[in-house]
Parts: structure tokens; sequence; C-alpha cells
């Protein structure tokens, strides 16, 4: 394989690093930046409070990005591998084991994550840097003499470097499984349903979700007497959604079934549904990032939202008192979206690869289909209803449980105000917003695969081998 | 895996409601005048065809033979609306497919033409009845009443009957490849292109598919091309079209294998 191939399949991994690091990068300093501005302010420098709970947010939402990143990545290495099975399958018949070829596939996750760590690390320092001179210029910032790159500042990159080792780690197990006589004769799709059972992760998922349940529902009750309940629902909500996402191999096929039943019983829509469930594991590390930022945004959205129509009654006399409320609260709500949105824009990095990388591996059957006559609409149609099962099903599922996590916090909170069960508050913004964004990414991730799958010939189908 | 005619000659029942086989064969199914297609340019030039002319008569199994690169797998491909010829005319039915456009030729591909490859035949996720009814489907529609009882008619003659439920990879080389000749007999098309059928099977399981191609064309009149290298598949036909370097070189009728063998050895020599 030349370099130039070597580039194109791994381009998305490093994009994916790369962003990763930048994002890491960039908040760390623009979190020293601002805890330098703190210190030398006269009122609040004595306290350090205010640059620690910025540390810990910093390193919550950086957390969730290299998370987010981390399982694009392995879902790249995953199909990639996939891709090349008869290449290894030749490797190994000419007396390569397997662990050498696994060794290999990792060796090139390290390249990648070293590439886009430094690549992420130069970006994000430019970042802050330029951003603290435009500050400082318009008397925004005091003008400081800020140190933005440190150890610290870095150490997003070392941190990018190991998961991404880790990733391409996790990502080349199904190397293990090629034998060397794949290489000879034509081997089939393996059925779908080969996936590991993972007893282990299923039991620790569903007793992380009935243990953060029961948690949720015991703040919301407590809340009802005392505000204190929102701690408690708190925990429950980052319990159970740790739970779903230690699940995600369930209920993301669920999901997926779910909605693709949703787009009817036609040929073209049945292929695409099927399409989407086809490897359930790659579908769930390509869409369980959306959902993950789809919550969060959307836990917050409704929290707020529900905690701002309590306050407008409340305030109904003060409308002043209000607004000024109410402008904190649009202000938060936009940092945090902008804050997970990051986490949200590498997952749609995976989506777009996802289906981009599903329709290069089936470019044999693409051509069956054209054959037994598929019209290249109705192929391009197939692959974008793959790609909008997957995103609905994900902002979906994301805007439920950000619904109930929302209403949970808002509720355990002004419970023992209220005095009585307060109604869930849905912004119509959220809603649209993520109707966009859904759209959106459906289009731009099945674009391109849409116009490579109905470039295919035919003829391919006839092909020997 | 058995079938009751894996013998031959196989001689299963004669059925009355299906359309019989015109006697000799009248019309052409098919036209091939003057075609040619060459891949590439320059240095890379390949002539995979240089004016060839050929009729596909209605109800006949025709076996297209030759050597690797003669120019067969392309002549079938041009017949059965798959690529354009670079020069010449294709007509199917009275159909001139010549300069027909792409979607054009995807809706004669799927009411008017049926396809038997040498593997890969069926859609990994959809299951026998799924792929069976692929064609419909995408037509936007489920075979009617008619065209459900042929449908169950061939299932169970090919002794599916069992496996409708079933995925691609639950079922054997053997299976799979009598799941695609439904499939392409489902729709009662003009033309079943076959390429192939048996490079992937064992002698015995080759030979029940080739029964079954033979049975369809005798008893239903059904028009088949066959691409094959092999004279014991080529000995299942009506009749033996051979190419060589791009050109229809030799033609015999109903032959035995060794008839066959004894043409293409000559050919060979020839060349």
């Amino acid at each position: 394989m030349s370099a130039r191939e070597l580039l194109a399949e791994h381009r998305p991994s490093i994009l994916v690093t790369t962003l990763a690091t930048t994002f890491g990068v960039a908040l760390v300093g623009a979190t020293r930046v601002l805890d330098q501005t703190l210190r030398a302010d006269p009122v609040a420098g004595d306290s350090a409070t205010v640059g620690q709970m910025l540390g810990v947010v910093a390193v919550v939402v950086i957390g969730i990005a290299l998370y987010v990143g981390a399982v694009v990545t392995a879902n790249t290495f995953a199909t990639i591998v996939a891709g090349r099975t008869s290449t290894i399958a030749l490797m190994r018949l000419l007396g390569s084991s397997s662990r050498q070829q696994r060794r290999a596939v990792a060796g090139e996750g390290l390249v990648v994550g070293l590439v886009g760590a430094a690549l992420g690390a130069v970006l994000g320092s430019v970042l802050v840097v330029v951003e603290v001179a435009v500050l400082v210029g318009r008397g925004t910032l005091p003008d400081l003499p800020y140190s933005v790159v440190s150890a610290t500042t870095l150490a997003p990159a070392v941190v990018v470097v190991a998961t991404t080792l880790a990733a391409a780690w996790v990502g080349s197990r199904k190397v293990l499984a090629v034998t060397p006589l794949q290489a000879i004769g034509t081997a089939q799709e393996s059925p779908a349903h080969e996936a590991p059972r993972r007893v282990l992760r299923t039991v620790v998922s569903a007793a992380l979700v009935v243990a953060g349940g029961a948690l949720l529902a015991a703040g919301v009750v407590t809340g009802l007497a005392d505000a204190t309940g929102v701690v408690v629902a708190f925990l429950g909500g980052v319990v159970s959604f740790t739970g779903v996402v230690v699940g995600a191999h369930l209920v993301m096929p669920l999901a997926l079934r779910g909605v693709g039943r949703l787009a009817g019983g036609g040929a073209v829509a049945r292929l695409a549904a099927e399409n989407a469930v086809r490897h359930p594991e790659r579908s769930t590390r390509a869409t369980v990032g959306i959902v993950i930022g789809v919550t969060l945004v959307s836990t917050l959205a409704v929290a707020l939202g529900t905690l701002r129509a309590f306050i407008e009654s409340m305030t109904a006399a003060d409308p002043e008192y209000f607004a000024e409320l109410d402008a904190l609260f649009s202000t938060t709500l936009l940092v945090v979206t902008a804050l997970v949105g990051f986490s949200a824009l590498i997952a749609a990095v995976g989506l777009v690869n996802d289906v981009s990388l599903s329709v290069l591996q089936r470019r044999r059957e693409l051509g069956l289909l054209r054959t037994l006559g598929a019209t290249a609409r109705q192929v391009r149609l197939m692959v974008l209803l793959e790609a909008a099962q997957m995103t609905v099903a994900a902002v979906l599922l994301g805007l439920l449980l950000g619904v109930v996590y929302g209403w949970a916090g808002a509720q355990s909170l002004l419970g023992s105000a209220a005095g009585e069960l307060v109604v869930p508050q849905v912004p119509v913004g959220l809603v649209v917003a993520l109707v966009v964004a859904a759209a959106a990414l459906a289009l731009v991730s099945s674009a391109v695969p849409a116009r490579r799958a109905t470039s295919v010939p035919p003829v391919v189908a006839t092909a020997v081998a | 895996m058995t079938h009751p005619t894996a013998a031959r000659p196989a001689q299963p029942a004669r059925d009355s409601s299906a359309p019989s086989a015109p006697a000799g064969g009248a019309a052409p199914v098919a036209r091939l005048a003057d075609v040619s297609k060459t891949y590439g340019r320059g240095d890379g030039r390949v002539e995979a065809l240089r004016g060839v002319s050929l009729e596909l008569r209605a109800g006949e199994f025709t076996a297209v033979m030759g050597p690797s690169g003669s120019g067969k797998s392309t002549l079938m491909h041009l017949a059965a609306g798959l690529d354009t010829a670079t020069s010449g005319q294709v007509l199917l039915g009275d159909t001139d497919i010549t300069h027909l456009d792409d979607t054009a030729l995807t809706l004669l591909r799927r009411r008017r033409v049926g396809f038997v490859f040498q593997a890969f035949n069926l859609v990994p996720t959809l299951d026998v009845t799924g792929n069976v009814e692929l064609p419909f489907r995408l037509d936007g529609r489920r075979p009617d009443a008619d065209e459900r009882a042929w449908i169950d008619r061939l299932v169970e003659t090919l002794g599916l009957g069992q496996r409708l439920g079933h995925r691609p990879h639950q079922l054997s080389g053997g299976q799979q490849q009598r799941v695609a000749i439904v499939r392409a007999l489902a729709t009662r098309p003009d033309l079943v292109f076959a390429d192939e059928p048996t490079g992937n099977l064992d002698s015995r399981t080759g030979r029940a598919v080739l029964a079954v191609l033979a049975a369809a064309s005798r008893e239903h009149g059904q028009s088949i091309a066959m691409v094959t290298h092999d004279p014991v598949a080529a000995s299942y036909a009506d009749r033996v079209v051979f190419l060589a370097d791009g050109r229809v070189v030799h033609e015999v009728g109903r032959s035995t294998p060794a008839e066959v063998s004894a043409v293409m050895l000559e050919l060979e020599a020839a060349a």
C-alpha cells in the first residue's frame, strides 16, 4: 500500500485527533488565561474557587471530546481492517502472524495519533494566542504577560496520542479473526450477528441504568421536600447515562431498528434499514458520540427552559429581573452548547466516515443492485436514508434522554418551591436546531458516498472474486 | 444437496399452463449487429469485441463459449444492457438499446432481463423472499396473484420452500444459485443471462443447476444465454456459439461435452 493510499485511509482519523487536540489545547489554554485574569483581578483574586471550577469544567468537556474521538477512531480502524481482510489474509498465508499484523495496524494508530496531536497542539496554541491578542486589543481582557503554552496546555496532546493508540488497538481486534484461507476463494460476508456477546458489559450497563434510574427517582422525590434533591438527581443522571453509553451496543441497534421502520416498507427503505443495522457495532460507534452530545445539550436546554418558565411565573411582578436572568440562561446554554457541540462535531466526522467507508466496501453489492434494476436515484436515496436513519435515531434518543434528565434536574431543584410536579419545557429553539443539524448531517454524510455509490457500474457485480 | 433433476438428461413433467417453447426458435430475442467494444486508449487499448453479429433466438438456451479474454463476458454485458457498445447496434426484442440512457437501461434490466452470476448473486441483508421479489419491489410493487403463483411453483420445484426466511449466508452455494435462478425467472424476462452459473459449485450441484436452466427453457420457453468455459455446462444448451479474439468463430447445435471440447481444442490449436 502506497503512502498516499495510507494517508487517504487515515485522513478521517487524523482529522478527528487534530480536532480533539486543538479543542483540548485551546480550552486548557483559555482556562489558564481566564485563571490568570481572575488572579490579577483585585476582587476575585483571593479566591481560587472560580479557577478550580473552570478547570473542572474544562477537564470534563475535554474528557467527553477525547472519549468521542477515541470511539470514532476505534470504529474507523475496525472498518479499515474489515476492508483490508484479503490483504491481511494474504500476509497470513505468506507466514505473518496475526499478532504481527495487529501490531502493524496499531503502529499506524500511533503515527496517526502523533501527527494529529502535533497538528492540534500547534493549532490550539495559535488559536489561544490570537484570541488573547484580539481580546486584549479590544480591551476585553487586561493586558497581562499571559503564559499560554505550558506543560498543562500540552497535556491533551499527550492524552490524545495515548487514546488514539488505544483506540487503534481496540479497533484492530478483528485482525486476529482473519484466517489465511480468506486469501483464497471468494469469502462471503460473515453474518452480521457474529458480534461478541459482551455479557459483562451488558450486566454493568444494566446495573448502572437501574441504579442511576433509582437515584434519579430518589432525587425527584427528595426534591419535593428539599432542593438538595438535585444533587442526588445529578448523580443519578451521570450514573444512568454512563450505563446507556456502556450499553450502547444494545440500545443503538434497537433505536436504529425502530427508526428504520418509520421509513416504510419500500424496497429502497427496506434495504437502507437493513444496511444501517448490518454491522451493529459499527453503527453503534458511529452514532453514540452524537447521542452523547445531543443528550448533554438537551438536558441543559430542557432544565434551563423549565427553570426559566418557573421563574417567569414567580417573577411576574419584576420583568426586569427576569430579563437579566433570561440573558444569563441564554449565555450559559450557548457556551455549553458550543463546548459540547465540539464533541458532536467529532462524532459527525465519525458518521461521515462510517457511511463513506461502508459504501466503498459494498461496491460489489451496489453493482448487483444496479444490475437487478435499481436506478442511480434509488441507490442514492438508499445511501441518504441510511445516513438519515443513523442521524435521526441518535438525535431522537439524545433528545428523549435529555428531556427526561432535564426535567428530573429541574423538578428536583424546584419541587420543594413549586410544591408540585413541574411540566418539562422543551425549548422550540432546541428542537429546531436539532432538526436542522440532523438534516444537515444526514445530507453531508451521504453526499459524497451517494455520488460514489451511483458511479459503481453494474458490471462490477459480475466480476469473479 | 439433492435434486430430482440432478442427472442428465433431465425429464421433469411437462407443464401445460406455461407458454410452450416455439418450435425450432423463431424471432430473435436479442440481436447484435456488427458490435464492437474497445476499452482504454493508446497502449492500453483493448479490443474486446470486433464486429460481432449474433442472434439469440426466442425460447432457446444458448451457450457462449471461448477461452479467457475471447470477449464472451463483454458480449453478454452488451446484450443484457449492462454496458454500452463502442459501435454497432444491440436490440433486445424490438428495443434498440444501443443508445438508451442509464435509467432506461436500468428499467430494461429490471423488467426484461434476468441474471444469474457465478457468485455473489444475492443481497446479503435480504432473505430468500426479499431477494426473489427484489426486481418487483424496485419497481414499487409486489408480485400480483399470477406472478405469486409462478414464484411459488419455482420455489417448490427448486426445493427452496423451507428456506424462504433464510439469509444468503445460511444457504449452501447450490441453494444460493437456485435462489438466483428463481429470481431470474420470476419476472418472466425476455432473456435470462447466466455468467458461469456453475463456476463456484461442485460438479454434482452444478449439473443440478444446469438441468434447472435447461428445463426452464424447454418447458417454459425461457430464452437463456449462458457464458461458460465448461464443455459440460455448454452441453446442456440447444446451441453453442464459440468466440475467439472478439469474434464469433464457430457455432454448433446441441452437442456432447466431448464434441464441445473438440471444437475448443481446435480453436486453441488454431490460435
